[in-house]
């Protein structure tokens, strides 16, 4: 090929344009004709270039894909130029003929000469002479591409899970077969997390042969990417293991926050305010929530919210916990009158409407007001008709608004992915991509996103499931995308710009050698860290300055 | 490639659309059914979806693309599941595929067509706001880009007239007449039901106007106003009089009362509409009449802050089914009981109905044709052992989406995911069943 | 200046303005026959030299478009072009550069018709600019 050479004679190459007509749709405005007679008047332009320039009905038809390869093949192409659509349209079709040919899809180039010329350009002379400098500057830009690779990469198929809850569990389960093991690294002494109840899924956990549950350990350290990691893990013990696996699901769940926190609330350690989770626990346990004297409470409150304002969200599960545990207790203790207190109901779906009627059916009274603060054991109540009241409980039950864990943070740092602006992992997008963070391979179930009800744990914990099932398939190997960025490492300096604009760190610093390295299979080719680099030191594949400004040369000729 | 390692996704919308592009593959091949003629479900409807406020189009686009280039998969448009026949790893899958009347392969959207169709009809994509041609694509940038006849209504088809002025005016040959539905026999090995959700028929709720009173919008009318690519190209107009809104009543909970459940999500895209008016029309007056605010999950209240007091005036009712909306002289009144249960009145121009979430009308025969069961309230029951499972009541046929509940597009794509998962799951199981594992592990009893 | 016909580059990104610049076509749109595309993949991946050496190139204007903030397909990229861009603006204006010559918008997949009034805003102010004071100096 031209830009390789061999020694001394350069080959020649033989670039083809094809115009597509797109019947009316091009030819009728383009004068094709005049376009291709334009461009080979001045084929001596290019030096060692031979140009096949040729006009088709429809190049996207099935016989235009064949008449397309036949051509590739008959004329020995080096390169092609396929002047038609959208590359949004076809430019997977024409990749697809280049294929089926010698010829490497990565020194082929779609035009765009119908949506971004003869549609928009009402006159036809301009339009024809417009498409033929698009044509020419994709000519001259595709003379400066270079064949690309994929490198299919072996894969591993099994997965660790950090996190012994309903969304750990239900991960670890929903992955394990004869194909692929699971690890569940869990940091306390048993399994269960702080759902506060025994888990189904325990003992079908525990007789799993194919999940090896690791108790009182965390990950340590952490290398890799999707279908490569190694993970270090450290037990209580200080006892060390290296694991590998494919694919790293974080559900480590989440902590209650600080009722005291908000400044509308405070009591002492003497009064008898229990945060929700601990109620729940004890009335579980207990079957009874006594006082610490052990007398039952006559009058109880659930206040609802507490923590909303100062977190900035709801945890949309607190409502509905708060009123299952007042009916609860209402049912165990029909003697003791219960109230919720409320600013909104947050009950969505028909279980939402069922525990509401639970409750009023249980004989919970439920306030609402517009906001609620305590001191010691007497709440104050800001009705809805502007009134207040001031009311007096035994006992007081703040639901506390659901916050990240605290080894959130750390994990974060060691796996180099962002948190939200709440302090919980963040993930890849937070709609087409809600399970996924920006390290190809890490994932998020449960409570570690954010606040969610054990039904919505469990199924985030399955989507992680079904990304790994779908994407490490035992025996079959992952393909990354190949138009990545890469190092030219003569102009690397290490100053670390890069790294730092890296969403999917797909960039490190090799501190032995003092420059950065990209790792092919983490990036995605956006080229932000290009636009960072002050010494040129990097190039983004087949969108290299160098191929643009020939675009551009042939735009302002 | 055997019925084991082929899947039957039905419903083209985000949900069916992520499900397929995660299972298809060499190794499984995925074929998605879509009664529509174009694919992207309800989320391309949206110009911009919350909390993000992120361009629909921009985010499902590409998902559409990659769906339609995806070799692996089949995406049958226009299309109907007939019959539903077998059990988990060997179902027989009866498709018909309506009479396009234009080819898939040889039109290439140009929309000569159009121009030359002499009928109009309601265009129900565009919630009929706006007309289309008895040959047409529901919106612009419909993906594929290929329109349809509407048989019903086209002259030649309906026998009123030989007219022949679309096929004429085809430079593509593509527009066929003569086309005939075709019935599809398919062998899957397993099923996921993403067919979507609609929302209440506010005719069902008189008291707040909705299709006496003109300035009354559902919800989807009111993301058509607002769409760049919709009836009015963006501009925020009455219907009828087409002057600009200064004051908007947005009213909560219409149809919760009626379904018995909060769906959830109403709350917040009443809070994108906020977020929408005050976008287009910096000085309009924007009301919520609510009663409870139902803004669940990490990302909700930091928007409903972004808007509340400043942006909209949060109207506090204390009964929301005793809000009535009326016509004035000038335009619309709102009475509601206030928080003291003394009724207030609001004059506005433009009422808003933020309408439940309800399962879509064809939910039930679906549920009927694969022997699924529903829910108590007309959506398709998961999750049957509480394990967050996405398989129905009969076994290897999965669900996703809002056909299983309402919810937001972020709980629609995990459950998409999910089921996508089990999917593989199941297909790899069966495949263990027939060839022992080469790697010599014990298998598990 | 009647007969000046600008000489403008649009670098749009792959997945918003890119494909809003599609829909403008297929709505057939109208739009100016100066105004050339060239496609990337994120408006992040524009740096100094390609827009300065576009501009030494000869181009009297560059318009940059990618998605809205918030809906970068990489994540953040976008709020890295907005930043990069505020510096650029400065040096041009060191360079004797009108910085109204560069622009940086967002356009949405499903705004074609905001993509065509973009362009055409873009090209009536360079049209009034006049040529790019690089082309017209002695230096090129």
């Amino acid at each position: 090929m031209s830009e390789t050479g061999t020694g001394k004679t350069e080959m020649t190459a033989r670039v083809g344009v094809y115009l597509c007509e797109c019947g009316p749709n091009i030819a009728g405005k383009i004068d094709l004709d005049k376009v291709m007679a334009d461009i080979l008047s001045e084929s001596d332009r290019y030096r060692n270039v031979e140009l096949v320039i040729r006009r088709y009905g429809f190049l996207c038809s099935g016989p235009g894909k064949q008449y397309l390869e036949d051509e590739i093949k008959e004329n020995g192409l080096t390169h092609l130029v396929v002047a038609a659509c959208s590359p949004r349209d076809h430019d997977s079709t024409f990749m697809e003929v280049c294929s089926r040919t010698d010829l490497n899809p990565y020194l082929y180039r779609i035009v765009n000469i119908r949506e971004q010329c003869s549609w928009v350009i009402t006159d036809p002379e301009e339009a024809t002479e417009r498409a033929a400098t698009y044509i020419r500057g994709s000519i001259s830009r595709v003379l400066r591409q270079s064949s690309l690779f994929e490198k299919p990469l072996e894969i591993n198929p099994d997965a660790v899970v950090i996190g012994g809850g309903a969304a750990g569990m239900e991960a670890a389960l929903a992955l394990s077969s004869d194909l692929r093991r699971v690890f569940l690294v869990e940091k306390s002494a048993s399994l269960g997390g702080g759902c506060g109840i025994t888990m189904p899924q325990e003992k079908a956990v525990i007789e799993d042969p194919n999940v090896d549950i690791y108790l009182e350990t965390q990950m340590s350290s952490v290398i890799g990417f999707l279908g490569n990691f190694e993970i270090g893990l450290k037990s209580a013990d200080g006892k060390d293991e290296e694991i590998t696996a494919g694919a790293i699901i974080l559900a480590i769940g989440s902590d209650y926050s600080d009722p005291q926190e908000s400044g509308r609330i405070s009591f002492s350690e003497s009064d008898e305010v229990h945060i929700l989770a601990e109620a729940e626990r004890t009335l579980e346990a207990a079957g009874d929530l006594k006082l610490r004297d052990g007398t039952m409470p006559e009058t109880i409150a659930v206040v609802h919210c507490v923590g909303r304002e100062e977190q900035g969200y709801c945890s949309g599960v607190c409502c509905s916990s708060s009123l299952k545990l007042a009916a609860a207790i209402r049912r165990l203790s029909p003697e003791t009158a219960v109230t919720s207190v409320y600013r909104d109901l947050c009950l969505p779906g028909a279980d939402g409407e069922n525990v509401l009627r639970m409750a009023r059916e249980s004989g919970v009274e439920l306030i609402r007001t517009k906001g609620t603060s305590l001191s010691g054991m007497e709440l104050d109540l800001e009705k809805m008709d502007g009134t207040s009241e001031k009311r007096s409980f035994d006992m007081i039950i703040p639901a506390a608004a659901i916050v990240p864990a605290a080894d959130t943070v750390s994990l974060a740092e060691m796996l180099r992915i962002p948190l939200d602006e709440h302090g919980f992992f963040k993930e890849a997008h937070r709609m087409t991509d809600p399970a996924g963070t920006t390290t190809e391979g890490v994932f998020i179930a449960g409570t570690a996103h954010g606040p969610m009800s054990v039904m919505s744990s469990m199924r985030f914990a399955r989507a992680c499931a079904g990304q790994v099932l779908t994407r490490l398939v035992p025996g079959e190997r992952i393909v990354p995308e190949v138009k990545v960025t890469e190092i030219l490492e003569a102009y690397c300096t290490g100053c670390g710009n890069c790294l730092d604009v890296c969403v999917y760190g797909a960039i490190y610093a090799d501190t032995d050698r003092g420059i950065s390295v990209v790792n092919e299979a983490v990036c995605r080719g956006c080229g932000n860290c290009f636009a960072s680099c002050p010494s040129g030191a990097l190039r983004t594949r087949h969108f290299t300055n160098e191929q643009i400004f020939r675009e551009v040369d042939e735009a302002l000729r | 490639m055997t019925q084991a390692e082929s899947i039957l996704v039905i419903g083209a919308g985000i949900a069916g659309m992520k499900a397929s592009l995660m299972l298809a593959g060499p190794a499984r091949k995925v074929y998605l059914v879509e009664r529509l003629p174009i694919i992207g479900g309800k989320t391309i409807k949206n110009e911009e979806s919350f909390p993000n406020m992120e361009c629909s189009t921009c985010m499902v686009a590409p998902i559409q693309q990659a769906v339609l280039q995806n070799p692996h998969i089949e995406t049958l448009t226009y299309s109907a599941v007939e019959s539903i026949e077998g059990s988990a790893g060997d179902f027989s899958v009866s498709v018909r595929i309506k009479a396009r009347y234009v080819s898939l392969e040889a039109c290439i959207g140009c929309g000569m067509c159009f121009e030359v169709c002499p009928v109009t009809l309601p265009n129900e994509w565009e919630e009929s706001l706006i007309e289309k041609k008895a040959i047409y694509v529901p919106c612009s940038g419909s993906l594929p880009n290929v329109p349809v006849i509407d048989s019903e209504r086209c002259l030649k088809l309906n026998g009123t007239e030989e007219c022949n002025l679309c096929v004429e005016s085809c430079a593509f040959e593509a527009i066929n007449l003569e086309d005939e539905d075709r019935l599809l026999e398919l062998k899957v090995g397993a099923l996921i039901l993403a067919t979507g959700s609609e929302t209440f028929d506010l005719s069902a709720l008189p008291g707040l106007g909705y299709g006496a009173l003109p300035g009354v919008y559902s919800p989807m009318e009111f993301e058509r106003l607002f769409a760049s690519n919709g009836p009015t190209m963006g501009e925020i107009t009455l219907r009828g009089s087409g002057a600009v809104p200064d004051r908007v009543a947005i009213v909560h909970c219409a149809g919760r009362e009626e379904q018995g459940y909060c769906s959830g999500i109403c709350c917040m895209y009443s809070f994108k509409f906020v977020r929408f008016l005050k976008h287009k029309l910096p000085d309009v007056q924007v009301f919520n009449i609510h009663s409870d605010v139902c803004v669940p999950g990490k990302n909700y209240e930091d928007f409903f802050r972004s808007v509340n007091g400043g942006d909209t005036e949060m109207l506090f009712t204390s009964s929301i089914a005793d809000v009535h909306v009326s016509g004035t002289d000038s335009g619309l009144r709102v009475a509601y009981p206030d928080g003291g249960g003394v009724t207030a009145d609001l004059e506005v121009d433009m009422v808003i109905l933020a309408a439940a979430i309800i399962p879509a009308p064809l939910t039930a025969r679906l549920a009927e044709l694969a022997g699924v069961e529903l829910d108590d309230s007309g959506f398709i029951r998961t999750s049957l052992d509480g394990s967050g499972s996405m398989e129905t009541s009969r076994a290897g046929i999965f669900t996703a989406g809002t056909v299983e509940g309402p919810k937001d597009i972020q709980s629609t794509v995990i459950q998409a995911e999910s089921a996508a998962g089990q999917v593989a799951f199941l297909m790899s199981s069966m495949a263990d069943l027939t060839e022992r594992d080469p790697s010599g592990k014990s298998v598990k009893s | 200046m009647p007969d000046f016909h600008p000489r403008i580059i649009g670098f749009l990104c792959n997945w918003c303005t890119y494909a809003a610049a599609d829909l403008a076509g297929s709505s057939k749109l109208e739009l100016p026959p100066e105004f050339t595309v060239i496609r990337v993949m994120c408006s992040s991946r524009i740096d100094h030299n390609l827009i300065l050496s576009t501009f030494y190139r000869g181009a009297d204007g560059i318009l940059v478009a990618g998605c809205h903030p918030g809906d970068c397909h990489y994540g953040e990229g976008n709020y890295y072009a907005r930043r990069r861009f505020a510096l650029l603006k400065k040096v041009m204006e060191t360079l004797d550069l009108e910085p109204e010559r560069l622009e940086l918008r967002w356009v949405s997949a499903a705004e074609g018709n905001r993509y065509a009034e973009v362009v055409n805003e873009f090209t009536d102010r360079i049209r009034k600019l006049g040529p790019s004071p690089i082309r017209t100096s002695t230096r090129l």
